[in-house]
């Protein structure tokens, strides 16, 4: 082909491509505009909206600490437990394959699927809704298996606490449950999840900074469908210490099956027990009855459950030991008897009468006998239970110098156990009681103290409260010496790696300003009392257990005098007597007679304990 | 005869497709395939460049007449994905028609409208009777999308073929009237596209998604992009279909501004060149195919863009030699095959000065300059 001179075509540009061109140009600078509008001006928001897109900051939870008991047996574990979760935003976009995946997620869940779609409709799309909590484990791998024909669904691993026993050890454990309204301002202090869950009672909540550990976190990178891609930087969680309770896991086992079968035998309901080692304050048993099933709470409890126990009458959830304030009855006598031989009012030898009632500015007391039981020492009226002698010992003493001694022994002092709830019971004089009334008027009753009130404080009544574990403290008082020790239920603490990072330590809290021969004289009453041949000692006969040490049964009456209610049952113990190794009170809520309620309990226990000495004390 | 061709416009189409193919790789998308379907793609690129475009006039009847029988085949024995009946199996391959029939509704209006100087209204009714079959086809399917290229490159041929105001405003008025009726014409999901455009922030995690988080992933690359490979939104998969309809935002993430405004600038170039080819074709019906391509890459790239961005509703169209796709890449590479065509048989000095001495030019659109026949 030949060419001429190299000329160029020309081309002919008619209006009409003209205005196409200018149209075409016109409309690319507006595309340009708009993505300089985008990627300039709005640049930096919309690169941070894809970082939060992209990257997510995930909490990796810390695994709480485990609770043993003194010799390593586990009350609690973490056990896993798995539910079915679907995130709705990765859910098949067709109508009908979403239908079809609807299908089949309720045939494998066994929820009808209107349920389902109920629920998926106006949930957040890309936060996993959980479908079905606490799968078992067939039902797990049943849907496992199925899984990759599932698109948005998953499986969800999550650590529940499986407590050991809970009727028996549920009061002392307690239970963890997601934070209160009321906890959350407090607890989002220490860097809480909102979805966290807490210590609510028990040592579960008394060492909750020991058991929780600490969370880490990793940063993470991902993809559209929630799946991480890479992990951008992370601090890995610690996991909470373990603690060995104070607890003997049999020791506990026997107190509950001891108290459980004493209730049974005479159709009650409610009791606690609480056994102390009297020379360090280790709690060695601690049982509330009715018990409750704590293992309810930690799956999500359902209202119908919750609400049994909460119109339940026996309130199971009432951690007696601890909560429960009733007056100690004649149980208090040895405070009594500590004020008078200390005050100087009596000698170990000084013999008052028994009579069957004394009258104090024409109001009749009584004792509980309706006979004198003639002349005798503070050691015989304690084994008696003489009511009269202990009134003219109060009327001796005051009613403060008998509130100082009460104090002293730990009565009206909330104990520094490691639970939540410890009530202090209540040690009255006429000082508090004046404080009742809101102006002063020492004419009224309400809030003039009385003689009667004074003599009745005496023998455990007048306005006294005291609980079973304040009784424990008390008798262990009693059985090393006069020693006031807190009670404490940490044997102790390692961290995740095993080690020890904490060892139980005896705190002695106060002691009772009484001279050892003065306590030695009311020691001696106390194991007069179980000495007493077709009386307590029978217990101990039938048992086959030597009656050696010292007890003090109570009888107490409440709700005011003249309502006549059911009284409770209390019995107070420590053994042996030389060298007491347990201390131990026991508590029958309307128990009536104490020494055919309370005290073969004691007697139960202490039958056990002598049995297992070996094994408990290893 | 290489001095004839259009040297520049296959150079544009080989970078557009190489910036194509990257953004492919990027996005997870089968790449190799891409490359495979480009070289297809080129191969018919230079075979419709050596086919004599003239004879194109010839078969543009059953050109016409195949295509509307696979848009009909479609439905009854195509493939479906995505909620959309739009493939054929051909030979093994999927094929989508609604592509072809791009190419195939440029040729046949370049064909019927160049036989005539004048368009008059009878012309104009008839023009868009020719589209309007494989348009109704093409949207039942459903495929909003490709019926808006068709409807669109219709109203550009009729303009570029001299069409009077009068009917040029009777597009624009009929599509005002039509506008009320939309909701009623529209599939569920193309309504909610409508609406979301209107008001991207209705519904930001359901149907506003997509839009939303290509506007993210488009910004989020600011000047200079996240880099090649390193787009957050479009590997980690918040951009939707991002080898495809979002291939944009895809490739605006990691490229930026700069990167746009190079590929802008690419199809700027490409667009005037096609422009200039009509402006060199030897007849009227090569200056109308060469103006019907321009309109078919202007549509889809200015639709395509237009959505990423958030200035136009979504409707799925590719963005040619970019968007992941067969049979769009190898319509468009023809498509650019014959404007070579069209330019390898273009009236040149060199011709000119042999068959007419005296220099003048002969009168274009003389009768006996291309055949009538068969129309």
């Amino acid at each position: 082909m030949i060419e001429l001179g190299g000329l160029a075509p020309r081309p002919r540009w008619s209006l009409r491509l003209t205005a196409a061109a200018t149209v075409g140009v016109i409309v690319i600078g507006a595309l340009a505009v708009k993505l300089g509008q985008l990627q300039v001006t709005d640049g930096s928001r919309l690169a941070a909206l894809a970082r939060s897109n992209t990257v997510h900051r995930i909490v990796l939870e810390a695994d709480r600490g485990i609770i043993y008991d003194r010799h390593g047996a586990p009350l609690v574990e973490n056990s896993p437990v798995w539910s079915l979760a679907v995130m709705p935003a990765a859910l098949p976009s067709s109508a009908r394959d979403r239908a079809q995946e609807l299908v089949e997620l309720s045939r494998v869940s066994g929820i009808a699927e209107e349920k389902l779609a109920a629920q998926l409709l106006p949930a957040d799309p890309f936060a996993p809704l959980t479908v079905k909590a606490n799968l078992n484990q067939a039902e797990e791998l049943a849907i496992s298996e199925r899984l990759p024909e599932l698109p948005g669904a998953s499986i969800v691993q999550r650590l529940v606490r499986t407590y050991r026993d809970a009727l028996v050890f549920g009061h002392v454990l307690g239970y963890i449950g997601p934070i209160d309204p009321s906890q959350a301002k407090q607890l989002s202090l220490q860097d809480y999840q909102p979805d966290e869950l807490v210590g609510k009672v028990g040592v579960e909540a008394g060492l909750e900074s020991t058991l929780r550990g600490a969370d880490g976190w990793a940063d993470v990178e991902v993809d559209a469908r929630g799946e991480v891609k890479k992990v951008l930087a992370m601090q890995p969680p610690v996991a909470g210490h373990s603690v060995y309770l104070t607890l003997d896991a049999s020791l506990q086992e026997a107190t509950a099956a001891a108290l459980g079968a004493g209730l049974a035998r005479d159709h009650k309901t409610a009791g606690a027990s609480v056994v102390v080692d009297p020379r360090t304050g280790e709690v060695l048993a601690m049982v509330s009855m009715p018990g409750y099933d704590t293992n309810l709470f930690t799956r999500g409890i359902s209202r119908a459950d919750y609400n049994r126990y909460l119109t339940d009458p026996d309130k199971p959830m009432l951690n007696r030991a601890i909560s429960g304030q009733y007056a100690p009855g004649s149980t208090f006598k040895m405070v009594t008897a500590t004020a008078g031989l200390q005050e100087g009012k009596i000698t170990a030898q000084t013999l008052l009468s028994c009579p069957p009632y004394i009258n104090v500015n024409g109001w009749i007391y009584h004792n509980w006998a309706s006979y004198s039981l003639g002349r005798m020492n503070v050691a015989r009226a304690l084994a008696t239970s003489c009511d009269t002698f202990f009134y003219q010992v109060a009327a001796m003493v005051g009613d403060i110098t008998l509130a100082r001694y009460a104090r002293a022994y730990g009565f009206g002092q909330a104990q520094g156990i490691e639970m939540p709830g410890v009530m202090p019971g209540l040690v009255p004089d006429r000082i508090w009681k004046q404080l009742q009334c809101r102006v002063p008027d020492f004419n009224s009753d309400a809030c003039r103290w009385s003689e009667g009130d004074t003599i009745t404080f005496g023998i455990g009544q007048s306005y006294l409260l005291t609980t079973p574990l304040n009784q424990a403290v008390y008798v262990a008082a009693l059985a090393n010496g006069g020693h006031v020790l807190r009670p404490t239920l940490v044997h102790e603490v390692r961290d995740a790696s095993a080690h020890p990072v904490k060892q139980q330590v005896t705190d002695v809290t106060g002691s009772v300003p009484a001279s050892p021969d003065n306590i030695q004289a009311v020691r001696e009453g106390m194991r007069e009392e179980i000495n007493r041949p077709y009386n307590m000692n029978y217990w101990f006969r039938a048992a086959g257990v030597p009656a050696d040490g010292g007890g003090k049964t109570g009888t107490a009456q409440w709700g005011g005098s003249g309502l006549d209610l059911p009284t409770h049952a209390w019995f107070v113990f420590f053994a042996p007597y030389a060298q007491p190794e347990i201390a131990l009170s026991i508590f029958v809520e309307r128990g009536e007679l104490s020494e055919v309620e309370a005290a073969p309990i004691g007697v139960d226990i202490m039958k056990f304990y002598r049995n297992n000495v070996g094994a408990i004390r290893a | 005869m290489t001095h004839r061709l259009d040297k520049l416009q296959p150079v544009l189409a080989v970078m557009l497709a190489a910036l194509g193919v990257m953004t492919v790789f990027s996005a997870h998308a089968d790449w190799v395939r891409q490359i495979v379907w480009l070289i297809l793609g080129g191969v018919l690129y230079v075979a419709a460049a050596f086919y004599d475009f003239r004879r194109l006039r010839t078969i543009a009847p059953a050109l016409y007449a195949g295509m509307l029988l696979m848009l009909v085949a479609v439905p009854l024995v195509g493939h479906t994905a995505l909620g959309a009946r739009r493939w054929l199996a051909v030979a093994g391959f999927p094929l989508e028609p609604s592509e072809l029939s791009k190419l195939i509704v440029v040729i046949a209006l370049a064909a019927y409208l160049s036989r005539w100087e004048r368009i008059s209204w009878r012309v104009f009714m008839g023009a868009l009777g020719l589209v309007a079959a494989p348009a109704a086809l093409v949207l039942v399917q459903p495929d909003l999308g490709t019926t808006i290229v068709l409807l669109a490159v219709t109203a550009g041929m009729l303009f570029l073929s001299g069409a009077r105001p009068a009917q040029l405003m009777s597009i624009v008025a009929s599509g005002v009237v039509a506008l009320p009726l939309l909701p009623h014409l529209l599939h569920g999901y193309q309504k909610q596209r409508l609406e979301i455009f209107l008001d991207p922030n209705k519904d930001p995690l359901g149907a506003g998604y997509n839009l939303l988080q290509a506007r993210i992933a488009v910004g989020s690359g600011g000047v200079f992009g996240r880099g090649w490979l390193l787009g957050l939104q479009g590997q980690l998969g918040f951009v939707p279909e991002r080898a495809t309809d979002f291939v944009f935002a895809s490739f605006a993430e990691e490229f930026g501004l700069v990167g746009c405004l190079v590929l802008l600038t690419l199809f700027g170039t490409l667009l005037i060149r096609l422009l200039r080819s009509a402006a060199v074709a030897p007849d009227r019906f090569g200056e109308l195919l060469a103006g019907g391509v321009f309109c078919i890459l202007f549509v889809q790239v200015v639709e395509n863009v237009g959505m990423n961005t958030g200035l136009l509703p979504i409707a799925g169209i590719p963005l040619p030699l970019i968007s992941y796709g067969g049979s769009a890449t190898i319509t468009t590479l023809t498509a650019l095959g014959l404007v070579q065509s069209v330019m390898l048989r273009r009236r040149s000095v060199a011709y000119q000065d042999r068959t007419s001495p005296s220099g003048a030019f002969r009168p274009p659109h003389a009768p006996g300059v291309g055949s009538l026949r068969g129309w």
